[in-house]
């Protein structure tokens, strides 16, 4: 299909946030993006269908009560099961930004790619708080979503439940899995590509093993707690005042990644 | 019925809320205060068994990955 | 109350409830700025109306074109690009903040994006200013129930991050200041920066239009907040106004914002103001005053938060998140289908009248008819007298200590340290358009002088948004306090690209019935008007809170002064930090012995008397000669000197560059000989630090022609190095001094 056919839906809820620039991005790249409320789909008046890809952005869906992106995720398991499983089956790839990610995980798309019970947690940081930070990010897999990110790209996080809890005592075992299968796809690392070992600030949240970004086994579900959107241009950087003045951020590659596959796929 | 649901993370899951109030307690000069741990508690009303919640608890208020959950009836 | 009771002798029946609650909301000082507005006597003057004969005085005469609505509206808009034009509010919430500091900041933040709201605006960032009381001060100190300033500072920043965070606004620029006086009385000055399209600006609501009231449910928290607002804070007042105190759901704002924007862009509306100050009895009696006609209401159907509310109490309830607008009848249903896709309940509560009066039903009762000339034109004004005489100071005389480690020191003094891990719990980039961040420089932790956002898509223009606080000057003389806060909310402004700037001035004083405390406000409104005059910058929207007392005494006078300046390219913007080895510094504008209320002073002990002065004429040249060295491209970093003066701006500059520099104390123009400790840390206003790279000197220093200046040294190694006649004064490695700077403010 020729790019300026490819539909991408960012799918908001209450407290969704970052779906403007989002979906700004998308259509900045040549595609269509259109930003539609969880509602309409749950309600049978749009359907996914419609679309090759979804985006859950970031922002703060529900408040974040009760956990980050624990509503809207049931929402999705409980409401949208069949739908959404469908869309997955067929390959169509799927992104979630920070709360995204938080909501990917609870419907448990992440990391197994099937809607239920999560398997995964994303806990509070081990700072306690709210934090807007750039940091590194070492690519760890070729999914399509990383194909063509920098082996160490910057962009930025502001979270405050950004940190990656594997399940009890099963930690290792299940890094092990996550990585045979190569679905670690980001880690924080330094200027230089070393991983943070969870070294504050390189890994601002705390996170096992540095894990900022999952994807599914398949590869075309990413979540990361990163922010492609922000670091889209370089007049976004915090320091692009110091020479650096190519046109293009790190976060291009991400949105890139996913269009060049809908295009190559559908 | 009256149901009250306590969440906490699990021992062994870092809890940052709990120790950041610890060290701000001993700040205050409260120094014997040990350890603090964090929980939100839902105080859920509804004619519903104690399966039932055990459900809301999995299905919505807990993340087994990280979070413990308490049922207590209180009516 | 007087002329109340007149009135209704005249009417021949006694007031209903309503009708009284509505006058104490109407006419409190938090509504109406009775002092502001009122005959003010001073040394033999009779100045009649304070806010118009300064602050609005100069916009009146300035009358610029760019100015698209002012002092009109809840916020002052200013054109943009096209159709697009910005909105620009600062308010305060300084009482709940003391007593509920979460909440109270929180709803702060909430409040004022509702005022861009109110204007059609689309919020696209705040800005926050927070006073606090010294987070050392002893626990015994503390009268009985009043909190101490670091659970204050901790909750009132957790309440702002909160809230701009969950409704995705970036928290892009603002200040910390710390002093003994707010102890008892925090301040929390919150501003919003909204995009209006002029185009879709309705104001032209007519009778028959419906009241649509949207949003929250109405419960009794806030009410009496005006009055409560108006009022000194006593101890006990959190039992007495427990009520008004109230936390925010920022969610169910960024709900209700969606759906106004759609309305917005649909034009479906004839008129929009937020509920705040006196909630429905304020709004509705407003619009209906501004659009001269009147207003029937049915508060029955008010959707409240419980049952058993007297109809007093919703009338005039500030719960927050609620809006009103003004629909014409056959768009009703439109409004309330989108009101319902964005889940937000939205309830027809009345409709305007021909007939100028308010007339407030309860289910079939009439609860109140209110003449509206009379609620808005009745108040008497208030005659007050000021009184100012210069605090008898001196200048102290002690011999300079060791330099390096003063200013070490001055780096870690609560004003001048570094805000980082503040900064850090606000999101500050949501929106991706955050141009120049707060936090700038190599390792993105250096102090940036003012905001750069790039609001449209398709255009590279932008805006810089910068504030000015000088509350220590104002212990002095508020009115070189004041001129020193326009100055430096204009150079701030300046320092990164900014022109065609517009103002905002907050004041936050105590008691006003105290004729010193009047005095002082006397001054420092004149200086607003003739610095700003002659700066040619117009104010476009302010604000005052004038009882901020509590049993420890009332806050030093307060101003706080934003700024929105224009940038045509933000590609053009300079940060602060210094770029590379080599470079040529230069310093623009005189440095004088001004170091009273300066932080040396304050580290050695003392106040002083020599308070820093604006020469406007001299400065205005700098500023156009900056703007367009700027313009030209050969300023690679830009730095105000504020705090701490020379020594504190270069070492900023250095550390956040991750380069040393060395400068020659005697190439800095001074007005006069003066002590090397004196030229390194005056806080004369209107300087700056440039660096410039060689190749373009000669061309920098052309366009500075006519301007005060000199290039007094070069950038290069890790250490800040200042000689004076070759004589080494001070050899500090960046390393140590940005540590230092990074010591003395930790959330």
């Amino acid at each position: 299909m020729k790019l300026s056919e490819a539909r991408v839906l960012v799918m908001r809820g209450p407290g969704t946030n970052c779906d403007a620039e989002t979906a700004a991005a998308i259509v900045e790249l040549g595609a269509k993006a259109e930003v539609v409320h969880v509602n309409r789909f749950i309600k049978g008046k749009r359907s996914l269908e419609e679309f090759h890809g979804l985006v859950i952005p970031g922002g703060f869906s529900f408040g974040d009560r009760i956990r980050s992106g624990a509503i809207f995720g049931k929402m999705l398991s409980y409401s949208l099961r069949r739908e959404l499983q469908s869309f997955v089956d067929e390959g169509k790839p799927i992104l979630g930004i920070c709360n995204g990610f938080q909501v990917l995980i609870e419907s448990g798309l992440l990391p197994f790619g099937e809607v239920g019970e999560p398997t995964l947690a994303l806990a509070k940081n081990a700072s306690a708080r709210f934090e807007d930070r750039w940091v590194y990010l070492r690519k760890c897999n070729s999914s399509l979503f990383t194909l063509k990110l920098k082996n160490v790209s910057r962009m930025p996080v502001a979270n405050a439940e950004g940190r990656v809890v594997l399940p009890l005592g099963e930690e290792k075992r299940m890094l092990a899995q996550l990585e045979e299968n190569h679905q670690v796809a980001l880690r924080y690392c330094s200027a230089e590509g070393e991983v943070a070992q969870g070294e504050y600030p390189l890994n601002p949240s705390g996170s096992y093993a540095d894990i900022a970004g999952l994807t599914s086994p398949e590869g075309t579900i990413l979540g990361m707690m990163p922010h492609p959107e922000r670091a889209f241009y370089r007049y976004m950087y915090p320091d692009w005042t110091r020479g650096n003045n190519e046109a293009k951020g790190d976060g291009y590659a991400i949105f890139e990644g996913m269009l060049v596959y809908i295009v190559e796929r559908f | 019925m009256k149901w009250e649901v306590r969440v906490s993370y699990k021992r062994g899951v870092q809890d940052p809320e709990g120790e950041s109030t610890l060290y701000a307690l001993k700040m205050l000069g409260f120094d014997r205060v040990k350890d603090v741990h964090t929980a939100k508690l839902f105080i859920i009303e509804g004619d519903y068994s104690r399966e039932d919640v055990e459900k809301m608890c999995r299905r919505l208020l807990a993340n087994p990955v990280s979070q413990d959950y308490e049922i207590r009836r209180v009516d | 109350m007087r002329r109340i009771q007149e009135y209704y002798r005249k009417l021949g029946r006694e007031p209903t409830d309503v009708e009284l609650e509505t006058f104490a909301q109407t006419w409190s000082e938090h509504c109406v700025h009775k002092t502001f507005k009122g005959i003010i006597l001073y040394d033999g003057e009779e100045i009649d109306g304070l806010l118009k004969s300064t602050v609005a005085r100069v916009t009146r005469e300035l009358s610029p074109e760019w100015c698209f609505s002012v002092f009109e509206d809840n916020a002052g808009i200013v054109d943009f690009e096209g159709d697009y034009a910005i909105a620009f509010k600062v308010e305060t919430h300084n009482h709940p903040s003391a007593i509920e500091p979460f909440g109270g900041a929180a709803t702060g933040v909430g409040g004022v994006i509702r005022d861009v709201l109110g204007v059609w605006g689309e919020p696209i960032a705040n800005t926050d200013v927070l006073c606090f009381g010294p987070l050392d001060y002893p626990y015994e100190k503390l009268p009985e129930g009043m909190r101490h300033p670091r659970f204050i500072f901790t909750y009132v920043v957790a309440g702002i991050g909160s809230y701009g965070n969950n409704m995705g606004i970036p928290t892009v620029n603002g200040a910390i200041f710390f002093d003994e006086s707010y102890v008892g009385n925090p301040l929390v000055y919150c501003g919003t920066v909204g995009i209006v399209k002029k185009s879709k600006y309705k104001r032209e609501a007519k009778p028959g239009d419906v009241l649509l009231l949207v949003g929250g449910r109405t419960g009794r928290d806030g009410i009496h907040g005006v009055t409560f607002a108006s009022s000194e804070l006593e101890e006990g007042a959190e039992e007495i106004f427990g009520t008004a105190v109230q936390i925010g759901d920022p969610i169910e704002e960024e709900k209700i914002k969606r759906a106004i924007l759609k309305v917005r862009e649909a034009e479906l509306g004839s008129a929009i103001t937020d509920l705040g100050g006196g909630g429905l009895s304020s709004a509705i009696g407003e619009q209906a005053h501004r659009f001269g006609c009147g207003a029937r209401v049915h508060l029955e159907r008010v959707p409240l938060k419980y049952e058993n509310m007297k109809p007093w109490e919703i009338w005039v309830s500030e719960s927050q998140e609620r809006m009103l607008l003004i629909v014409p009848p056959s768009n009703l249903d439109r409004v309330l289908e989108i009101f319902a896709d964005e889940e937000v309940e939205a309830t027809a509560i009345g409709e305007l009248i021909p007939e100028r009066r308010l007339e407030i039903y309860y289910h079939d009762e009439k609860v109140a008819e209110l003449d509206v000339e009379f609620l808005f034109e009745g108040l008497p004004r208030v005659r007050r007298t000021a009184r100012w005489s210069p605090p008898e100071l001196s200048e102290p005389s002690f011999e300079p200590g060791r330099l390096g480690e003063d200013l070490h020191r001055i780096l870690a003094m609560p004003n001048v340290a570094s805000k980082e891990s503040v900064i850090r719990t606000y999101d500050h980039e949501v929106k991706a358009a955050t141009v120049l961040k707060p936090l700038q420089g190599e390792a993105c932790d250096g102090p940036g002088d003012a905001a750069v956002l790039k609001p449209l898509r398709n255009s590279w223009k932008g805006i810089a948004i910068s504030n000015g606080l000088n509350p220590e000057y104002g212990k002095i003389d508020a009115y070189w306090m004041a001129a020193s806060a326009i100055d430096e909310a204009i150079r701030n402004n300046i320092a990164v690209g900014g022109r065609r700037i517009a103002l905002l001035d907050n004041f936050c004083w105590g008691n006003p019935e105290k004729p010193e405390n009047l005095g002082t406000l006397v001054r420092a409104a004149k200086a607003c008007y003739d610095i700003a005059r002659a700066y040619e910058t117009p104010f476009i929207s302010g604000k005052d809170s004038l009882y901020n007392e509590s049993p420890l005494g009332g806050v030093t006078p307060t101003l706080l002064i934003s700024a929105l300046g224009i940038v045509p390219d933000v590609r053009r913007t300079v940060s602060m930090d210094f770029k590379r080895e080599g470079s040529y510094i230069y310093i623009l504008g005189e440095t004088k012995p001004e170091l009273g209320g300066s932080h040396y002073y304050k580290l050695k002990g003392f106040l002083g008397k020599s308070v820093p002065k604006v020469e406007p004429s001299k400065a205005k040249r700098t500023f156009e000669a900056l703007t367009r060295a700027i313009d030209a491209g050969l300023v690679k970093a830009c730095h105000d000197l504020s705090e701490g003066g020379l020594a504190v701006a270069l070492a900023e500059m250095c550390f956040s560059g991750n380069v040393g520099a060395e400068v020659e104390l005697s190439l800095v123009p001074t007005s006069q000989t003066m002590r090397h400790d004196f030229i390194l840390f005056s806080e004369s206003n209107s300087r700056f630090l440039v660096e410039v790279p060689p190749s373009k000197a000669q061309e920098f220093e052309a366009l500075m022609n006519g301007v005060t200046f000199a290039k007094i040294g070069e950038t290069g190694g890790d250490e800040v190095v200042v000689t004076h006649l070759g004589e080494e004064l001070l050899r500090e490695g960046i390393r140590e001094l940005k540590e230092s700077w990074q010591s003395g403010v930790r959330l």
